[in-house]
């Protein structure tokens, strides 16, 4: 059966409407898929004991395996926040963007994009990305406009900017983790601990392999003299301390793990 | 959001005509009816295609499985169809036929009917969403929520949904006032929520740009001239698409929610809603079906 599950997925009106706020928002942090999965239950099942969002997620995914699409979880590279998206896991280019942005556009963004792969700290500069305009494909565009179409990226979750400076939004890894790894897999750069697509990150000096900040965090846990795990050199870099459970405040290291902060919602 | 326009569905009885012309394995050219000479699907036979994808519709299992000469690669196709459908109204852009044709269905244009069928089928039973033909003139499909009870979902994540809630409030504006609003009470209203049109906003960015020329390019608004004014100054009014899509008593809603007043502190809107209402109810009298199952057809 065309479209139909091969397993027993169940698909009922509370996972439809779930899927379909998902969708509409594009990426959500995990505190917020926890109100939507509450909310769909309300409207649609409000007796059912509302399952593990983990059970619930993977329920649907095994019912979208068959189309290709998946609900995908990260994790920010620079605070370690959850954060989930409807990805398409057949796409081989930057389609999802590509409905938003003129040829020139997309160019830029590609242009940026690599920049970022082959840099070492994950981030490539406002002029360096600027200094590439003239070799844009499609209509000709000025460095002016090309500041301007970078906010827009900043706008719709596909870069971050800091200082100056512009990387890879969490969203953006999420969706593009098979492009990126298709177009770029000399340059791509992968996290010894995880093993996903890495952007920013800390390095090893002595062997250059390098780890996510929130992974780094967790292996090096309660580690008073951190070694790289791999040459077991000693790890130069400060260990960061990240609340998992924080919710929408900006990544900034603690060195009190156990701050108390009240949720929000 | 919710369309208010009557979806245009061929009866079953006239489609019957092109129901049995449907490819062949022979490769032979698929006859559209009423097709113009290098147009391919006619668009009412498309909508029958549609809705012939939704379940409860669906006359029989047996007519989704046609014998094309791919059947994995026209499955694909519908695959990436769903998605970029899925993809364009998350972004609120308008969904052209000839769009999907050039962009996704490419040189399996002759099947595009089986694929648009099976699209709506797996939109359907996986999304809750059906794939409506709004205008067959402007050959524009748009994704309508299937579920029971249809509302603004802004509910489950309000402040999450600054676009809409920015939306709402100009367009509520517009109606409270009966006809166009003027740029400078848009602005009076939007500095209520801290926005100024020469401030960049953390969440809208060009706020000023937004309104004029997104909102408007997306048809939610239109932004134009009064006429016989100098200086010159702009006005506000509903755009089309935000006609079809959001209905007088969701703007009744929403103002009772902002003002926290009840809805009937607007008389004579609250009555326009009401009656919008009862001929949307009369017109669409088997719209919402609840499908709660869990093994379907």
């Amino acid at each position: 059966m065309q479209g139909n599950t091969r397993r027993t997925g169940i698909m009922t009106d509370v996972h439809r409407r779930f899927l379909q706020l998902l969708m509409t928002h594009g990426v959500l942090e995990e505190c917020d898929v926890k109100r939507l999965q509450k909310h769909c239950y309300k409207v649609h099942d409000c007796n059912a004991t509302i399952e593990k969002l983990e059970d619930f997620i993977n329920n649907i995914n095994s019912v979208l395996e068959s189309l290709y699409i998946e609900i995908k979880k990260g994790v920010t590279e620079d605070d370690g926040r959850p954060i989930y998206a409807l990805v398409n896991l057949a796409t081989t280019s930057i389609s999802k963007m590509a409905s938003d942005f003129a040829e020139n556009e997309l160019d830029l963004f590609r242009k940026a994009l690599e920049l970022i792969i082959d840099s070492d700290t994950g981030f490539a500069s406002s002029t360096n990305i600027l200094n590439l305009v003239d070799q844009l494909k499609g209509k000709k565009m000025r460095k002016k406009e090309a500041e301007h179409v970078l906010q827009k990226f900043v706008q719709s979750k596909w870069l971050i900017e800091k200082e100056g400076e512009f990387t890879l939004h969490g969203r953006a890894i999420l969706e593009m983790d098979q492009y990126i790894r298709e177009t770029y897999p000399d340059a791509v750069k992968v996290c010894n601990i995880c093993r996903s697509l890495l952007i920013q990150g800390q390095s090893c000096e002595t062997c250059g392999i390098r780890m996510h900040l929130p992974c780094v965090a967790k292996y090096f846990q309660s580690n008073s003299e951190p070694h790289c795990p791999h040459c077991n050199d000693y790890w130069p870099h400060e260990v960061p301390v990240f609340d998992p459970e924080k919710e929408r405040e900006t990544g900034m290291s603690r060195s009190n793990k156990r701050s108390l902060r009240s949720r929000q919602h | 959001m919710r369309t208010s326009s009557p979806g245009v569905r061929g009866g079953k009885a006239d489609s019957k005509s092109s129901r049995t012309r449907r490819p062949c394995s022979c490769e032979t050219e698929q006859i559209c009816p009423n097709k113009a000479p290098g147009e391919e699907g006619d668009p009412k036979a498309l909508q029958q295609a549609a809705d012939e994808g939704r379940p409860h519709q669906a006359p029989s299992t047996s007519q989704l499985s046609p014998a094309p000469p791919a059947p994995a690669q026209l499955v694909q196709k519908a695959h990436e169809l769903m998605w970029y459908v899925l993809v364009k109204d998350q972004k609120r852009m308008i969904i052209w036929f000839p769009d999907m044709v050039k962009d996704v269905i490419g040189s399996y244009k002759k099947w595009c009917r089986s694929i648009l069928r099976r699209t709506s089928l797996i939109l359907a039973r996986v999304f809750g969403l059906h794939l409506r033909l709004t205008s067959l003139h402007t050959m524009e499909f748009s994704l309508v929520k299937a579920l029971e009870p249809e509302e603004l979902d802004r509910v489950a994540l309000s402040n999450r949904m600054p676009m809409t809630g920015l939306l709402l409030m100009i367009l509520s504006l517009i109606y409270v006032k009966g006809r166009g609003a003027r740029e400078s009470a848009v602005w009076n209203v939007l500095r209520i929520l801290g926005l100024r049109p020469w401030k960049k906003h953390s969440t809208f960015g060009d706020v000023r740009k937004l309104i004029t020329e997104e909102f408007v390019q997306q048809n939610y608004l239109k932004y134009q001239r009064v006429p016989h004014v100098e200086p010159p100054e702009y006005e506000f009014f509903w755009g089309s698409r935000a006609s079809r899509e959001i209905t007088k008593m969701q703007i009744m809603e929403f103002l009772a929610r902002v003002f926290k007043k009840n809805p009937q502190a607007w008389p004579s809107r609250y009555r326009e809603a009401l009656e919008e209402a009862r001929a949307l109810r009369e017109a669409h009298p088997t719209a919402h079906c609840p499908r709660n199952s869990v093994s379907e057809d």
